[in-house]
């Protein structure tokens, strides 16, 4: 694995992934050094600075996003699996910044991207890291920003399908957001949960056993809000089904 | 129109407890991106029509001065009075003083948010006007006493039963059953053509003023508009500078992208241009036409950072495929416009301090962005109001200090990771087993209406190094 | 009051603008080049127009020479009403019909409220929206467009434009001119609304019908294809 010409790759790990769902973030490497690059985790990582954004909280957000670039700057790529960290620092950072930090942003943008369009469209994984158990049915939720901002949409089904034989089942109104939208879910909680029930009822409705993402905060949100509402499906990033981690429990199950 | 914005939240719950209005609106908002999906697709090069129209709508509010010059010579050669309208009330004085100079009694109205916005019907009334909104959804909710839902479709909050029941109840015609959509219709039709007939002064909004020929153009299905602009003796019409426009075929361009993006038709069935006041040789046609071009704010918001919503063209599609709109329902929205649009436009229009909640109804999902026909960056407009908010200390002081709180812990790694993984350690024991908290302290917003899924362990940095420190 | 509203709004936009000249905007105007338009349906200019009045809830009938415009009219009317009578607009193309041939007694001028039937001539048809062009003036009472149950419109095949620019570029001597019409019509279907439940329904206030007719060097067979066209359309698995 030492070849000097294997994609380097520095793993942005996402706050979300470290904190809630370690499994993601080591799905994510397993998935990364099989498709031959070399993977390094900056050390000091910690919030890219889209709850502040959001807000609004631009001042808050500008310290994180220059952070995250003296961090992240030197990597020859930069991954994360989410599409909304990603888009983040693709279509935010150089909206947020000013001057030479502009600039510096826009660097970073080029070599930024979220983690299936990177396997799929830059290093073109097309095995699996382990062999797979059998899946259930499955259907796929497309977070907003990854959609919008990225364009991933294929990418994430075509690794399932080559790397994980399964098709995936597709829900109506797919491009429709699932309520959560950062603090939105918090600040307009039932809004926000007429939304999700919109999702949840798109989902089983596939008869899909198993509901995917890209995005952990959409995925904790859905997965909370079925727990809540006692509907029976499992909730899971993709890059823990494309590795074949599913050992630990589901988002929101117990063990 | 007086402004309700305070309320949004409390009345988007109502909205969503009533159910067959929520199932109505759950309807539309499947129905409706299909249509106008389906005629996007039908257009061609539809991308490279938006990207055609914003240059020009752009290049129009960049040399708004020029161009407002230009329409107001024009317009005035062709026979107009054109009037200014600084703030809502103006405009509402200025209308009354035709109508008064013309003895009038009776006006028909077509289909105008502007006039919505001023509240220009309970000022009439109060001098002494009877007013007739002549365009269906518009007759319906003033009938009912309401304001409209959608800029587009007034009245699509209303179940074709109510609005029997409304007709049942204001209209004394004796017995009939009026069962069906187009019984519905035809008892509006009939009662509509008599006003049309007998009002004195016709009023109309506009969807482009055109600079070079001084002409309006107005857009409409129903024929309502041109009604009312050619059959009383006066015409006034009443809009806003942002809609002028350099040529004809800059308005038709706009107009392509309208009726897609609106209700994914082709084409209107009435698109027609005005230019002033009925020709020696005409038999037909009001004798005198006014316009009053209403500011409220638009030149404001023309020097201010918030320009690019001055490119709106009214045609709904950012309400259609809004989730919150859906869920909400217009009337939550609380003023005239409602919908992304309206949640960038109604603070703009009236104060920061009143509409807090708006610009917070969203989540940046970006839907209504990819489909608005002018390009315009609603998340983006939304999430600057937000900053705004924030700059001038509007909103929960609790949120924005957590926020604060958030990023300054983040930009110190060392204190964020001591802390975080604490937290996430503790809340791992005691969620695991379970999978999921029921309730949870300082995340009262989260588990009002969901589990908070447990964390699955240690963090994964904490992970990360322990494993990489085995292996060294 | 409104003057000095006029000095404050202008001064606000002023200090707004740009401030270029009128040479530089027009030159920049003139950058943009032309809108793009929406693709016709088919390759036959009169077949695409005929496609989109149909998908407009209009209706044709062919009729190339003037007899047989008389004889749809006559048809038409007596279908419908049992009547021979009719408004028509002033417009010496109408008025030099062979009425009598069709047994039609249409009265010239402006249609009066319950008079249900009303023929106007159209200047312009446009392809690319299907629909029919006027220009208010003696020759044609807007409210002849507006008032009717049943508007028909005839149209000379040779008046046919492919797009919304070439109806301006048409427009063009009438508008630039020293009096410009007071009204352009562009009408493009019978008066309908969807403002219950989204559903559609004709007649709302004006005509509940539109009716072109197509006079001049037009085929029969060019409607037929047009009608295949949208059958096709419509069962896309049937054909």
């Amino acid at each position: 694995m030492s070849d000097s010409s294997a994609p380097r790759v520095s793993l942005f790990v996402t706050c979300l992934a470290d904190l809630m769902r370690p499994s993601v973030a080591f799905a994510s490497i397993r998935l990364l050094e099989q498709a031959g690059c070399i993977v390094d985790v900056p050390q000091r990582q910690t919030c890219c600075g889209q709850p502040s954004y959001n807000a609004g909280e631009y001042a808050s957000a500008s310290v994180l996003a220059k952070q995250f670039i003296e961090q992240f700057e030197d990597a020859q790529y930069v991954v994360a699996p989410s599409g909304s960290c990603a888009g983040m620092v693709c279509e935010h950072y150089p909206k947020l910044l000013d001057g030479e930090w502009r600039q510096r942003a826009l660097a970073l943008a080029q070599k930024t991207y979220e983690l299936t369009s990177f396997l799929s469209d830059v290093v073109q994984l097309d095995k699996a890291p382990a062999v797979m158990t059998e899946l259930p049915t499955i259907t796929y939720h497309d977070s907003c920003a990854g959609l919008r901002e990225l364009g991933i949409r294929e990418q994430p089904r075509e690794l399932l399908r080559k790397l994980c034989q399964v098709e995936v089942r597709e829900m109506q109104q797919t491009e429709v957001c699932c309520g959560f939208g950062g603090t939105f879910c918090a600040k307009m909680p039932e809004i926000s949960a007429k939304m999700t029930d919109d999702k949840l009822r798109n989902a089983t409705a596939t008869g899909a056993a198993m509901l995917a993402g890209g995005d952990l905060g959409c995925l904790l949100s859905i997965a909370g809000r079925a727990r809540r509402q006692g509907i029976d499906i499992e909730v899971r990033h993709v890059a823990e089904i494309l590795a074949g981690e599913l050992y630990s429990p589901a988002i929101g199950e117990g063990e | 129109m007086e402004l309700q914005s305070q309320h949004f939240t409390r009345k988007a719950v109502a909205a969503l407890a009533d159910e067959a209005a929520a199932a109505q609106r759950d309807a539309m908002a499947l129905f409706t991106p299909v249509v106008r999906e389906a005629a996007v697709q039908q257009f061609g090069d539809f991308e490279a029509l938006r990207q055609h129209v914003k240059r020009i709508r752009r290049h129009s509010l960049d040399n708004l001065d020029y161009y407002l010059a230009r329409f107001e010579l024009e317009a005035t050669n062709n026979g107009n009075q054109v009037h200014y309208a600084d703030s809502a009330s103006e405009l509402n004085s200025i209308v009354l003083d035709i109508c008064q100079q013309h003895d009038a009694r009776k006006v028909a109205k077509g289909k105008s948010m502007v006039t919505e916005e001023t509240g220009l019907n309970d000022y009439l009334k109060r001098g002494g006007l009877e007013v007739i909104e002549t365009d269906l959804g518009e007759y319906i909710i003033q009938q009912a006493g309401e304001t409209p839902s959608h800029i587009v479709g007034p009245a699509l909050h209303k179940s074709k039963e109510q609005v029997r029941e409304l007709f049942l109840e204001k209209h004394a015609l004796g017995e009939r059953e009026l069962e069906s959509i187009s019984d519905l219709v035809g008892e509006a039709r009939s009662v509509l053509r008599d006003h049309f007939l007998q009002a004195d002064i016709g009023i109309i909004g506009a969807n482009a003023l055109i600079a070079e020929t001084g002409y309006s153009m107005l857009v409409t299905n129903e024929g309502n508009g041109d009604l009312c602009a050619n059959l009383p003796r006066v015409l006034i019409i009443c809009t806003t500078l942002d809609r002028i426009l350099p040529r004809g075929e800059d308005a038709t361009a706009v107009q392509r992208l309208l009726v897609r993006s609106a209700t994914g038709q082709p084409q209107t069935c009435y698109t027609s241009f005005y230019s002033g006041p009925r020709r020696e040789t005409e038999l037909d046609g009001p004798l005198e036409t006014h316009i009053v071009l209403l500011d409220n704010q638009r030149s404001d918001i023309l020097a201010s950072d918030y320009r690019e919503m001055l490119q709106c063209i009214r045609c709904g599609a950012c309400l259609n495929h809004c989730p919150i709109f859906t869920a909400s329902g217009g009337h939550s929205y609380g003023w005239v416009y409602p919908g992304p649009m309206g949640s960038v436009l109604t603070p703009l229009l009236n104060s920061l301090e009143d509409t807090a909640a708006l610009p917070n109804a969203c989540t940046s999902c970006g839907r209504c962005a990819e489909v608005c026909p002018a390009d315009i960056p609603l998340p983006d407009l939304l999430r600057d109001l937000r900053h705004q908010q924030s700059q001038e200390n509007i909103g929960s002081p609790r949120w924005r200090m957590g926020l604060r709180l958030h990023a300054w812990v983040a930009a110190r790694p060392g204190l964020y990771q001591f802390l975080t993984t604490r937290v996430m350690s503790i809340l791992n024991k005691l969620g695991r087993r379970k999978g999921s908290f029921h309730k949870l302290p300082f995340a009262s917003g989260w588990t009002d209406q969901r589990d908070f899924p447990s964390p699955q362990g240690e963090s994964f940095m904490q992970q990360y190094k322990a494993r990489r420190d085995d292996r060294e | 009051m409104s003057s000095e509203s006029r000095s404050r709004i202008m001064a606000r936009v002023r200090h707004a603008s740009l401030g270029q000249n009128a040479a530089a905007i027009e030159a920049q105007l003139d950058d943009f080049g032309v809108a793009p338009a929406a693709e016709l349906p088919h390759d036959d200019t009169c077949v695409a127009f005929m496609i989109n009045v149909l998908r407009n809830q209009g209706s044709i009938d062919v009729a190339p020479q003037r007899v047989d415009v008389v004889k749809a009219v006559g048809q038409y009317i007596y279908r419908h009403y049992r009547s021979h009578r009719l408004v028509a607009g002033n417009d010496p193309h109408l008025a030099a019909m062979p009425w009598r041939d069709g047994g039609v007694l249409p009265r010239f001028g402006e249609i009066e409220p319950g008079e249900p039937v009303a023929l106007s001539y159209a200047q312009w048809g446009v392809a690319e929206t299907g629909a029919t062009i006027f220009l208010s003036g003696r020759n044609n009472p807007a409210r002849n467009n507006l008032l009717p149950e049943h508007h028909l419109v005839v149209l000379d095949v040779n008046q046919l434009l492919p797009d919304l620019e070439s109806l301006w570029q048409q427009l063009e001597p009438a508008i630039t001119g020293a009096e410009r019409p007071r009204a352009l019509f562009c009408i493009a279907g019978p008066s309908s609304t969807a403002d219950i439940e989204a559903q559609l329904v004709c007649g709302a206030h004006g005509p509940r019908a539109w009716h072109v007719i197509l006079t001049g060097e037009v085929r029969q067979e060019q409607l037929d294809t047009a009608l295949d066209v949208l059958s096709s359309k419509k069962n896309p698995g049937g054909s």
